[in-house]
Parts: structure tokens; sequence; C-alpha cells
């Protein structure tokens, strides 16, 4: 649970506490020398001998000067946190601290684990809404950013292209300067990024009451803005919209990335899964789009359709609804080929309104407003309005705030004298803004790195780290958190409230102090000890939003006109998923972090569909010339089956040139880069690997924030230069025999059936498994099973008559109908286990370190036309398989590793032996499901280099970080079994169900892992592990894996299920006999009689 | 030159047809033909073969050879230091593909390395005489192999600096033995055993021939260094007598091993769950396989020895038209072994080991397949023609196809590696500017130590081929003085 102390609050944010006495003094004095050479305090053996008044006095006085050396600090000791120890905290702990953070432009709820004073581990905060204890990728790599080596440390002056180091005081004394002669404001502008605080603005209100004439403007490359417009357009009102999947069980989304791209997405991916239980009901979702989002992914049904042409869909969509609505009609004939456009439309705007009230339509932040509006009207035709549809007011600033467009006006037209950006780069996601920046006679930037906005601005001073500040955040649903700083600043950062409340004129702002008035005003929290509990809690109770009755206001909004056209191509840009808007460049987990579908690393490139690339001549991994107008950028094409034809997807975020060693640092006036981090080749291991931009910059493209696509003008050619895309998994640059090997097993791996034919066959993923079988006594049946878990007793040592110690047996469960392959738990693992990056060049090479990753396979007709091209698929679907270490009972590793140094343990976790492995790889060989990660490498190397040390600070304590030569996996977070285990040792109670949770298990925000004893009868794992759609893979191999997956479940529309689906249980009938897998199998009677003959059904279970 | 038209004495008549058939027909006696040829007595045998290791200025090919092979040696060790000051990482190994270039590498130096205890246990058992001319170049050909093949499995591992852990031995620290479940263990005892029963085999046969170059030596550093290797040998008849015995022991206690060594080897892919490598046929066709190799690596280096050092009647035609024989023997066999890897593919149903096959004749990695069909299947079925057995030149190109052939057939095994159970983790393996290095530098490394032992020490066993010289029908000139 949750326990928060405030005793963080006594720190000032910055600067030591003044010490009172001098050790050099008291180093001098005998009794400081004698004591220093004894072993033994005097006092201590001496004291009972008697004595002397002469002595009494040398004693006490050397007493009282130790007293007081025990609280002394050294001047240039920086860290002395146990000075005053918190009460309650025991060294080596780990504490937990509810707190709220900004981060990649949401509010995030976290619950962040404390070890030795500082934060190594984000998890989500369980009892927040908003969160339910996940976190999502980007907030995950949130330690790794804080401890950024790369983080500005100092105030920087700029004046006549050099460069000046400054500290706070001399810019305090500037801006008191420049604030005196700018008198009521009028020039004044302030630039921030949306940020939704109570303090936030209050402060704003302050500084608009100190200089009325002062503008304020909000800017985000990734604008929500379009959403807003398009509420206005319907309702006359910006609301915020709020999507109720919980209620929903229709739910089609329009280029909308659902599950991962909204602010609140993981309260929606949780709802979403919680209501697709393939034994309950089940929602059917529904996605048109341009490019794959992992939402289309876990779509029911997918149409690719350009982006542009999608709001003229939704128009068409709304007829249908309306007329469909209007009165009785009748379900048309299932359609048994792939459906064209119109009858996926007809299909869907049925399913929609069959389910009237239960259904959802949601169109993504991309599209123009008219589409926003059309949606809100179709929702409440739809009767959704109040069920899964909910609106709430936006918060906003009470003071007027501009938009970017806005403020490059005023600078182009020299009515901005003063510019102060606190936090953003809009250098760089703005084109346009440097050279208007260059209008502006006084600018200083407020941010946590030196950016490329840094360098153009005169004054430069280095912010805090969201979990270094105080503040608050009002999350999405309204419900108001504190944020309360987990670290005094690292680097001598101040957070935008306390500039902000500088410019409004406080000489020393106390952060803490705005936060708690602000909310005392703005909300219910009244007291000292409401004000605690909201620290302890996280969120403060029942200060969620309201509702607000949206009425439509206008109706019959009309598609932005569109030209449909095969020929014209479309441009579509795409939030990335490692840097998110390029903010997180700089993180070396988030860049190695696969994407979800392409699997790409350290880059973006254009996605192109395959019919589109032969059209134009593009090929994968050949850079391409991509034009709007009069800008053009040279960029990697990526070859992406499911793209819409004629439709190029590109990420933001990536051609940092200024965004630190890792995410790309180029000398602004040489051009060369910097010494990078990571290495991107071999000679890396020598000289440090330049720091180049990661990907290219697609922000020149594109006009301003809230274009999601453009239409006309773009133009691409092949320039022919090869360019090396790191993936980690390289699907389609397959040869057609491996893909059809990939299509063979696939269906093996991931064992999906439509909803239907589970409820006919529920055992059918079992029976798919293809065991070992041998023929004993006249009977045909499966091998013995070496050892059944629940009978494993782990300990053979125990003698006579004392039972064996009752061990767990440890085991994981993956449900794939509940995985939306979101990465999330590949960022909690890296952070949570010491996960190295290793770099592209070394990701290309395939030595990516993750210990978990997650498989993608694509599935569906190969297009006819083409069928040599194994790229070529016409609208796949896509599946996703987690794969972590899925400790075989009887592991393939072990046996063959000549030194023992991968071992079985007493509770059946497959151990790895750092410091007894020789790195023989032979382990990494013979796994059938290659989980194992070897160091090829010394990939720790920049924890240990003088410059990076800070780095070492966001590894956890409780796991070791390996040297090279080493093989290392997943460990089911055995550092997390041994405090619970100790735990449960000390207060003498048994290790309940959920005391341990992995690392994945706990960020996962669809709940799809799930971790427990396997021999607790009691515990969910056990009962996931028993249900009929538990299987094991490979485990024809007799591995015998602890980790079991549950089939995937798709809910498609009977209208529209695609032939091939029924082929894929066919064909299994043979090689595997009928006794083999009885349907009498999956019920509990086997536990109690494991060996009469019931190993088929544990086998298949297993 | 008259290499191709080497007389060799034949001494038997053909039988008609007719008379084969007939009852009673009593075919006349195969009269051994000499296996030394020319004008060749005792004497002239001891002087070419000393003259060999006495010469005080070697020919000029030996110096530029063993220049270049110096080198690259030398480049060898290079790349052996960076690779472990750097890490393994310096070679293309990666997740899925574990095992590269280095494994590859082990396996083919150790295949090389069976011929000479072939040679030299199992033909002298089965008494084969030919083997007297070329086994003493077989076996110290076997040496520098395994010196080789040792090479690359210790400096493999990720830790170069505890492979000794690999042994097992009393640890005070760790309180526990090695693994003796796996397959790399046995491959410690396995190549350990091998490397020394082969060097004393090696070493012990040489003795007389050592003694006689003491002999011979007018050096005293010569004299003293021949005498110490020599260990007082002086050729009495006691010495003899328990030499012979000695001899027989140790090739009884060596053949054993030629079957040993390589099937404890291929445990190290066989004992595994990989589709490809997981197969029971891998001991016999490993052993067949090395045998072929260590023939081929054999002719390779023969072929141009007999030629510089002048030992083309002591080493003749029939010895290489019997190896190429051998050759056609061994790679038929391996040429079956694979037929049967993809029939047993086909037949034991298993889809993974289907593909896997199927991948390696067909996928993306075909080429090297193909390279290792043509080099060991369809090559050595030349040796079928008589005209192609007695032309060295050809048979040194195949000889060397041979080894091509035989180190792809490692190397397609490791490639199989690319795409195993889960297409999730299938990756493609590319070699690495250092893995080529290396292998060329085992090269380097190989000849080196080949140069040297031709340069000091008795490289035909001259005792063993007077023993088989045509004394007994008189045919020796003179007899030894």
């Amino acid at each position: 649970m949750p326990e928060a102390t405030a005793d963080n609050q006594n720190r000032s944010p910055r600067g030591a506490s003044p010490f009172w006495r001098s050790l050099d003094e008291l180093q001098n004095t005998e009794s400081f020398k004698e004591f220093v050479a004894r072993e033994f305090p005097q006092a201590a053996s001496e004291y009972p001998e008697g004595v002397s008044r002469r002595r009494w006095m040398q004693l006490m006085s050397a007493s009282f000067a130790l007293a007081g050396a025990a609280g002394c600090r050294w001047q240039t000791e920086k860290l002395a946190p146990f000075a005053y120890r918190p009460e309650g905290y025991i060294p080596g702990e780990h504490q937990f601290y509810a707190t709220n953070i900004f981060w990649a432009g949401a509010p995030r709820h976290l619950l962040v684990t404390k070890f030795d004073e500082r934060p190594v581990k984000i998890e989500g905060n369980p009892d927040h809404p908003g969160s339910r204890g996940a976190a999502d990728t980007f907030t995950q790599a949130a330690t790794l950013s804080l401890y950024d080596p790369d983080r500005a440390t100092t105030a920087k002056l700029w004046e006549q292209n050099r460069s000046f180091n400054k500290s706070w005081d001399d810019f305090e004394q500037a801006l008191a300067e420049r604030l005196a002669e700018v008198g009521d404001g009028d020039g004044l502008a302030i630039l921030t990024p949306p940020i939704d605080s109570h303090a936030f603005y209050a402060t704003l209100d302050r500084v608009a009451e100190r200089f009325p004439q002062a503008k304020f403007y909000q800017h985000a490359p990734l604008s929500r803005e379009n959403e807003l417009s398009g509420a206005e357009m319907a309702f006359g009102k910006r609301l915020r919209t709020h999507y109720r999947l919980s209620e929903a069980k229709i739910i089609a989304a329009f280029d909308a990335d659902l599950l991962t791209g909204m602010p609140d997405s993981l309260r929606i991916a949780r709802e979403f899964a919680d209501h697709r239980d393939p034994d309950g009901d089940m929602n059917r979702m529904w996605a048109v789009e341009s490019h794959f989002s992992t939402t289309g992914a876990s779509a029911d049904h997918r149409l690719p359709m350009k982006a542009g042409a999608i709001a003229g869909f939704l128009a068409q969509l709304r007829d249908k609804v309306k007329e469909l609505s209007s009165g009785d009609h009748e379900h048309g004939e299932p359609i048994e080929t792939e459906p064209t456009p119109e009858e996926f439309l007809e299909v869907m705007a049925d399913d929609l309104v069959h389910n009237q009230g239960a259904s959802v339509v949601v169109v993504g932040q991309g599209q123009p407003p008219e589409a926003h509006a059309i949606a809100h009207e179709i929702n409440s035709l739809l009767g959704a309005v109040g069920k899964t549809v909910v609106y709430t007011e936006e918060p906003s600033p009470r003071v007027g705030v501009g938009t970017m467009v806005e403020l490059m006006a005023s600078m182009s037209d020299r009515d901005v004298d003063t510019l102060l950006i606190l936090d953003g780069n809009p250098v760089y996601d703005t084109p346009g803004f440097a050279e208007a920046l260059a209008e502006v006679p006084h600018t200083a930037h407020l941010s946590a790195f030196e950016d490329e906005t840094s360098r153009l601005c005169d004054w430069f001073v280095p912010q805090t780290h969201p979990l270094e500040e105080w503040g608050d955040v009002i999350a999405w649903d309204g419900t108001v958190g504190v944020c309360q700083p987990m670290i005094a600043p690292l680097l001598d950062g101040r957070s935008v409230l306390e500039v902000l409340a500088l410019v409004a004129g406080d000489r020393s702002p106390d952060a803490r102090e705005i936060v708690q008035s602000a909310l005392m005003e703005a909300t219910s929290l009244s007291s000292e000890r409401a004000w605690n509990k909201l620290l302890h809690d996280g969120l403060l109770a029942d200060s969620a939003a309201e509702p607000v009755e949206a009425s439509l206001q206008q109706t019959g909004v009309e598609p932005p006109e569109y030209v449909a056209s095969e020929d014209r191509l479309e441009l579509v840009f795409t939030p990335s998923s490692s840097t998110f808007d390029g903010r997180l460049a700089n993180n070396g987990w988030l860049q190695e972090t696969p994407d979800f579908l392409t699997k790409l690393t350290w880059d973006n490139a254009l996605l192109v569909s395959p019919a589109t690339a032969k059209q134009l001549g593009l090929a994968h991994e050949k850079v391409a010339r991509l034009s709007v107008g009069e800008q053009s950028i040279e960029v990697p094409v990526y070859v992406m089956p499911g793209q819409a034809a004629g439709s190029l997807a590109l990420a933001l975020g990536y051609g940092r040139t200024s965004a630190g060693r890792v995410g790309g640092l180029v000398d602004a006036e040489t051009g060369k880069s910097a010494q990078g981090i990571y290495a991107n080749d071999l000679a890396a291991f020598w000289a440090p690997a330049p720091a180049d931009p990661v990907g290219v910059n697609a922000y020149p493209l594109r006009p301003n924030a809230t274009v999601g696509f453009l239409t006309d003008g773009v133009s691409v050619q092949n320039t022919g230069k090869d360019y090396l895309l790191a993936t980690t998994q390289d699907h389609h640059a397959i040869d057609q025999l491996g893909l059809e090997a990939i299509g063979r097993r696939t269906g093996e791996l991931i064992r999906t059936a439509r909803k239907e034919y589970y409820e006919e066959n529920p055992n059918f993923a079992p029976q798919m498994s293809h065991e070992v079988m041998v023929h004993v006594n006249g009977e045909h049946r499966p091998t013995d099973p070496l050892l059944p878990f629940w009978e494993y007793t782990g300990d053979d040592q125990y003698v006579g008559d004392t039972p064996p110690p009752i061990t767990p047996a440890w085991g994981m469960s993956i449900d794939l109908t509940r995985c939306i392959g979101c990465n999330a738990c590949m960022v909690a693992c890296q952070a949570e286990n010491n996960v190295p990056v290793v770099g592209k060049d070394q990701v290309a090479k395939g030595r990516e370190m993750h210990w978990i990753r997650i498989d993608r396979y694509f599935r569906g007709r190969v297009d006819p036309d083409h069928p040599d091209d194994p790229a070529n698929f016409e609208n796949p679907e896509v599946a996703y398989q987690p794969i972590a270490c899925q400790h075989c009972e009887t592991a393939p590793c072990e046996q063959v590793c000549p030194v023992a140094a991968t071992v079985h343990d007493s509770e059946g976790l497959n151990g790895m032996t750092y410091n007894r492995c020789i790195g023989t790889r032979y382990c990494a060989n013979n796994c059938p499901y290659k989980v194992r990660r070897f160091n090829y490498f010394r990939y720790t190397q920049p924890l240990y280099q003088e410059a990076n040390r800070m780095l070492q600070l966001a590894t956890n304590p409780e796991v070791t970080v390996r040297s090279r030569g080493v093989m290392e996996k997943c460990t089911y977070c055995v550092q997390r079994i041994s405090a619970a285990r100790i735990k449960a040792k000390v207060t003498n109670s048994p290790l309940t169900d959920g005391s341990v949770v992995t690392a994945c298990q706990q960020t996962c925000p669809t709940q799809a892992i799930v971790f427990g004893d396997l021999r607790d009868k009691e515990s969910k794992v056990h009962a996931l592990a028993t249900s009929p759609r538990s299987y094991g893979i490979l485990t024809e191999l007799m591995t015998r894996p602890r980790t079991n997956f549950l089939a995937r479940i798709r809910n498609p529309h009977p209208r529209l299920s695609r032939p091939y689906e029924s082929e894929l249980h066919g064909g299994h009938g043979g090689g595997h006999g009928d006794e083999g897998h009885g349907d009498g199998g999956h019920g509990d009677e086997h536990h109690e009689e494991p060996h009469d003959g019931q190993h088929t059904k544990e086998a298949a279970n297993a | 030159m008259g290499l191709a038209s080497a007389d060799i004495p034949v001494s038997y008549s053909t039988p008609s047809s007719l008379e084969r058939g007939k009852l009673g027909y009593v075919p006349e006696v195969w009269n051994d033909p000499p296996w030394i040829e020319g004008d060749n007595d005792y004497r002239s045998v001891t002087d070419k073969v000393c003259r060999i290791a006495e010469n005080p200025r070697p020919p000029i090919a030996w110096w530029v050879g063993f220049l270049i092979a110096a080198s690259i040696a030398g480049m060898f060790g290079a790349l052996i230091g960076y690779l472990i000051v750097t890490g393994v990482g310096v070679w293309g190994n990666q997740n899925s593909v574990s095992w590269g270039f280095p494994i590859v590498n082990f396996v083919f130096w150790v295949g090389i390395g069976h011929a000479g205890t072939l040679i030299s246990a199992i033909l002298f058992l089965f008494r084969q005489h030919w083997r007297t001319s070329i086994n003493r170049f077989a076996e110290a050909m076997t040496i520098f192999a395994v010196v080789c093949a040792g090479t690359f499995p210790g400096i493999h591992v990720g830790r170069v600096w505890f492979a000794y852990w690999l042994f097992p031995y009393p640890d005070t620290r760790l309180n526990m033995w090695s693994q003796f479940r796996s397959p790399l263990l046995w491959d410690v005892f396995a190549v350990g055993t091998y490397a020394t029963v082969s060097l004393l085999f090696w070493y012990m046969g040489m003795i007389p021939d050592l003694a006689t170059l003491r002999d011979r030596a007018k050096h005293p550093a010569r004299r003293i260094a021949y005498g110490i290797l020599s260990v007082g040998w002086t050729g009495s008849a006691t010495q003899w007598r328990v030499y012979e015995k000695a001899y027989g022991l140790l090739a009884a206690l060596a053949t054993p091993l030629v079957l040993s060594v390589h099937t404890i080897v291929s445990f190290d892919f066989a004992v595994s769950q990989l589709p490809g490598w997981h197969t029971t046929i891998f001991p016999p066709y490993f052993v067949a396989g090395a045998v072929f190799s260590g023939f081929g690596m054999v002719l390779t280096l023969m072929i141009p020895a007999r030629e510089w050092f002048g030992l083309k009647d002591i080493v003749t035609m029939r010895h290489i038209d019997c190896m190429c024989k051998i050759i056609i023997a061994t790679g038929s066999m391996v040429g079956f072994a694979y037929l049967t890897e993809f029939f047993i593919a086909w037949y034991g149903g298993n889809p993974y080991e289907q593909f896997t096959f199927i991948n390696r004749a067909f996928g993306p990695t075909a080429y090297a397949y193909w390279i290792m069909v043509t080099c060991n299947v369809i090559s050595p079925q030349l040796f079928w023609i008589k005209a192609v057995r007695r032309s060295p030149l050809l048979i040194f190109i195949i000889s060397i196809f041979v080894n091509i052939g035989m180190w792809f057939e490692r190397f397609v095994i490791i490639l199989s590696l690319e795409r195993t159970f889960l297409p999730g983790s299938w990756q493609s393996f590319v070699p690495t500017w250092v893995d080529l290095g290396m292998l060329v530098g085992s090269f380097g490394l190989f000849f080196t130590l080949f140069l040297l032992f031709c340069r000091f020490l008795p490289i035909v066993a001259m005792a063993e081929v007077k023993q088989v010289m045509a004394h007994v029908d008189g045919l020796a000139k003179r007899s030894h003085s």
C-alpha cells in the first residue's frame, strides 16, 4: 500500500541546510585525535574504574564535542540524507509514494518506489481511476529521464553567440530588471505547454494581475485543438469527451488510437479489456484508419482507409445510422469475401444501431474538427451520450490563452518584446518559429535540456524533472492530485510554476505553499489533515468533474472537401511510440523500445503499403525523398502491410539535433556530432560513438500543430540509397518460404478463434497442442510428463515423516485476448531489472537485451496479384504474443550449461547465476523460445563513465548490474519474490496470492499478465492455468513451460467473419491421437489424482 | 616431372572371364607391388627425409610460406587479443544464432584432426602398409589441427578469464563440480584425451627417427636437442621389442578415440532440442565427415610437400590413390547422411525439422547448403575416374573443395539457428571481419606449425617406411649400412 510521509516537505527544494560547526576545528583537539586512534570510546571500557575530576571533564568535553560531530556535515558533502532519518524509515527498505506528474502530454498518476531516498521505479497509482495501477511506456521510462546525465545543470546567458554560465540569482536579477522595464506587461508573452493544474492557473492569474497587458500562449506539438473545435462546432462549447468503454458493446474507432494514444488510454484500455471476456460479454471493436495503431491491431474489424477520406466516411456513416435507426431494418446477408468499404460501412452501421446506447464512435485527434462534430452527432443518434460518451468542461486557465499561430503572428509583427518560453521546444517542433524568435529582443527558455530552442534564446534556465517538483494535476476526469517531489532537485532546476511565481513577483517562491493554497481555494480541500491525506492517496476523493449536459447545436456538419483520388498521396503525422512528440528523444529505454507494429528501434520511417511502394518504386530500407510543397526531407521507407493504399505515415519526434547524447546532439556551428552514450557501431566499445540525430525530423513538413495529415502536394521518390533499419523482428523481409512457415506456425503459437467457435469448442486451444505419444500396454497415450508441477516438492532433502516443505510453484499466465501489444511491460521490465540499453548497432545485429519481447505476427491473405511479394498482405490481422522466459519445468537450457550457471530452484524458477556463468551461450541456442540474452559487450559501461554517473541512480539496487560475457533473462522478478518471502517470514504469515507482482504484470494496462503460485488452488493464476483457454507453446518439446497463454478470442461480426478463419483449426486432427485430448478434461479432478492417466490434460494445460 | 604417368609395377595377370569362372581355377598369388618407388634403399630414404630437416637453407618456397603463415598467425593472435579486450560481440553472433564462426571453426578443425589418428592407429592395426609414408605427416597435421580447434572453444566463451571453469577441478570457492550432463563438458574430456593420446602417439612414433637425426647431426645444438627428444634411443633389439609393443598398445588405445571424439563433438548439436541439430544420425555422420575432411587436408598438404621436398618416391601416387579412394568412400557416406537427414525430416513428420531442411536447401542461406553439397558429395565422385586420381593437380583442387565443403557443412548446421521454433525470434547471421579474420588466422596458425614441423622434424616415418620396403623380395638394392 502506498505510504507517504510528509517528511520531504521539510527539505527546501534547493540547497543544503546550513551547517553549524566546522569539523576541521574539532579535528585538532587532542580528544578527537585520541578518539580516532582508539577502537572504542574511552568511557566504554574505562568508566567503571573510577573517574577523576580531570578525567571527567575530559570525557564530558569530548562527548559534547562528538555529540556535535554527529550532527555535522562536511561542507562539500551534498548527499547526507540520513542526517535526519525520516520517521519510520528503515534504510534499505523500499518506500512508496503516491504522486502525479505531467508526462508526455498528459497527467499521470503514479506510485513511485523509492530506495534510499531516490526514486527507482514508477508504477501506476492503483487507487487512481485514471491509472488503476498501470503506467504506460512513456511513464515507465520517466526515472531514466530524471537521472539523464545530459540534463542541463546551469543557467546560461547567450551574448553574441557566446554563452556564459550564470546562476539562478543572476537570472532572477535579470528577470526583475526586464520585468521592471515591461511595466504593465505590454510586449510580455509567456508560452507554456497546456497544463491542467489549479496552482498553475492561480499563478497565471497572479502574473496577469501584475502585468495586465501580458499575453499568454499555449502550445503542444500534438494538439487537441481539433477535438475541442469539433466539440465547439457540435455543441457550441469546447467540451472534453470521455469514452466509457465499460458501457460499450460496439466501439468504432476512426483514426483514433484509443488504447494507447489518448490521454486517458490506460483507463480506456482497462475498460476495453475488462469487457472483452470470452466467457461473458465481449465487446466488438471496429477500426477505420490509415496506418496501424494498437487499436486497429486489437480490433475485430479493420478497414485501411486514407486519413483524408475518413471524415467523408463518417458522414456516410451518419447518414446510414440515421437511415437504419429511423425504422426497423433487416440484417443483410453474410459477406463471404473481403468486404468493400461500402459493405463494411453498412455492417458497422447496422452493428452500431443494433446496439443503441451501448455503442460509441471515436475519432482521433488528427482528424479535422468536422470529423469530430460528425462523430458527436452520430453518438447522439446512437443514444450514446451519457452512457458510452460523457462530456465534461475542458479545464482551462482563467486568463486568456492564445495559440502558437497567434503568437508567431505577433512575434513577426514585433509586438512581442519579451518572450518567456516555459518548457516546450517550439524551435524544433514549429516550422518558422526560429525565424519569428529572431524578431524578439528578449527571450528566455526554461527547459530540462539545452535544446534547439534554448540555443536561440538569450537566457536559458534549467527546469526540474516532474519528479522533483511541487505541483498539482487535474486528471483527465477532473480528479485533483498533487505532485510531490520524490527527490530534491538534482541539478538546480526550477519548475514552470516557480518561474511563473517569480514573474508574478515572489522573491523566493514556495511551490508547496502555492499548490496548497491554490487547491484550498479551488477545491474542497480544507484542512492540513485533508492535505496530508491528499499527499498520501495521490488524489482528492470525489473531485472528478461532473458530466455536463451537451446538446447538439449544429447537425449535418459537412466533411471538409476532399477529392478522392487514387494517385494523390497523403502524408499522416503520427506520434512516436518512443519519443512521444520528440521530448523523450534522449531516453535510451524508449529509443530502444520497438514500435508496436514496425518493431523499429532508434528510427522513424515512412510507412508505405506494399501496393503503394510498388507503384511508386519505393523499397523497404531504401531512402526516399519526401516532399510537401517546397519542403523536402529524406527518410527511410518501411513497407508496412495494412497501411492504407496511397497513404504515407511518418512519426513525429525524431531528428533532434539538440536532444542530448542519446537522441542526437549536433554542434550547431560545426555540424559535428558530440560523443554519444550508446553504441551505434563496433568502434563504440573503444571510442565513443557520435550522437547523431536519431531518425528524421518530420515537423518541417507540418504547417502547424493541428495538422494530422496532409492531402495536398505530397510527393515521394526513391533515392536508391540504402538505409539500415534496426528492427527487433524481421517479418516481411522474409522470403516466401519462411513466410509460409510463419503462416503455419502462427495459428498454433497464437491460438485464435471466433467467439462462436470458442463457445462450441471451449477446449480448442489445448487441443491444438501436439503431444508426444507413446504406445504402452496396448494404449496410445501421451508420454508421462516428467514432473507434474503440483507434485513438485522442489526439496528432496527432507527425511522421515516430515512432510515436504510447501514451496510455491510460480507460474504466469498471459491472456492474449487482453494483450494490446502496448510495450509497457517491456519498459517496466527494463526499469525493474536494470536491462541495459545496447544502441542501434547492436539491435541491428540482433542483440537487443529486452527480457520480455512482444512477438508480432501478421495474418491474412496474400494479395493474389502479387503472391511472390511476402509483404503483400491484404488488410492483415495482427496478433501479439509477449514472450519472456517460460521457466520450463524441464528447461532445455539447464542441462546443457557446462558450469551449472542456470539451474532450477525449489520453487520451480529457472534461475540464472550470473557469477557462475562463463558465457558458452549453449543455453541460448537450446532455448526453444529464444528468450535468453547475452552481454556480448559490456553494455553497462556507460554507467561507469564519469560523465554518466547520474545514470547509476536509475538502476534498481535489488538487481545485479550484469557484466560483459554473461547470459541473462527473465527471472520472474525473483527479487520481488524474495522480498515477499522475507516479508511473509517476518510477519509469520503465508504468502498470499497477489503478494508477488512482477513488474510486467504490475504495469500491464489491460491486466493481461497474471503471476502467482500455480499450486495454490485459490490463486488467480491457477484458475487461469486450468482454464480451457490455457495452453503452453512448444509443449511437444516436453519443456513444460510455467508460462501459459490464454487463447485469443475475437468477436467479429457474424456477417463479416473471414472465410479463412475456420480453416485455422482444421488439419489438426491427425498426428496426435484422439484420446490425447479428450474433451472431458479440464476439471479439477486431476489435481487430486495426478498419476492416474490424466497426464494428457496436464500436458495440454502446462 | 612424369607425375601423371608414374610407373607402378603391376605384377598380376588378368585372367579372362572364362578362366575365372571355371571349377578349379586358382588365382595367381597377389604380389604386392613395392610401396616405395625408384632407386631407393634404406640409406637413400634416410637421406631424403633427413635432408629436409638438415638442410641449412630451406627452399625459398618454405621461407615465403612460413612468412605468410606466421604473419597470418600473428594476426590471429592480435585478433584474439582484440576479442578478449573488447568482448565476444566482435563476432557476428547474436541472440538467436549464439554460436557462429568460432564453433564452426572448432568443429572443422577437430574434424581435420581425425585423419592422423585414423591413419596411424586404425590403419596400423589393420596392417595397411601404405600408411607408413604418410602417417607422420598426418599425425602432425592432427596435432596442429587440434591446437587450432582447441583455441576456439577457449576464446569463444564470454568470460575467457574463467574458461578454466570448464574443467572439473576441486574448487574451494564454488564448492561445486562442473555440470556433467552438458555435452560441452564431454567435449573437454573428448578433445583433451584425443589431443593427449595423439600427441603421445606422434611423439612415440618419432623417437627412432629423432635418434637418426641425432646421429646425423653435425651441430652440437642440434645434437643436444635431438638427443633429448630421442630419449636415449639406440635401436637395440630390446628397445625395438618394447617400442613395437607400446606402439601397438597406443594404437589400440587411440582407435576408439577416432570414433569417440567426433561423436562427442556431434553431441554438442545432437543433444540439443533444435530442429536440424537434434538428430541421431549425427555421430556416424560427423565421424565420416571428419575422416573425409581429414583426408582432404592430408592431400592438400601432401601434394605440394612431396613436390617441394622431393619425396615423390616415398609418398607415391599409389599412396595418393589410396587416399582418394578413402575420400570417395567417406564422401559418399557424407552424401548418404545428407539424404538420410532429408528422408528422416520427411518421414519423421516433425514440421519444424521439415522446415529446417527445406530452408537449408531453398531458404535465404541456400548458397551455403549447395556449396556444401557440391564440394562434399559431387566433387569427390570425380575420383571414380582413374585419370583424376592420377592427376596431382586435380586431386589438390578437389581436396581443397573437400575442405571448403566440410567447413560449410558445419556452417550450415550453425545456420539452422537462424530459424528455429518461434518465428518472432528469427534472425539472420552476418559474420564480421573478425569472424573472417579468425577463420583465416587459424589457417595461419596451422600452417605455421606445419612448416616448422617440416623444417625441424622427420616428416616421414623413416623407420616404418623401411619396414615396408621391398627388402623381403630382395628388391632393396643394398642393405642398410
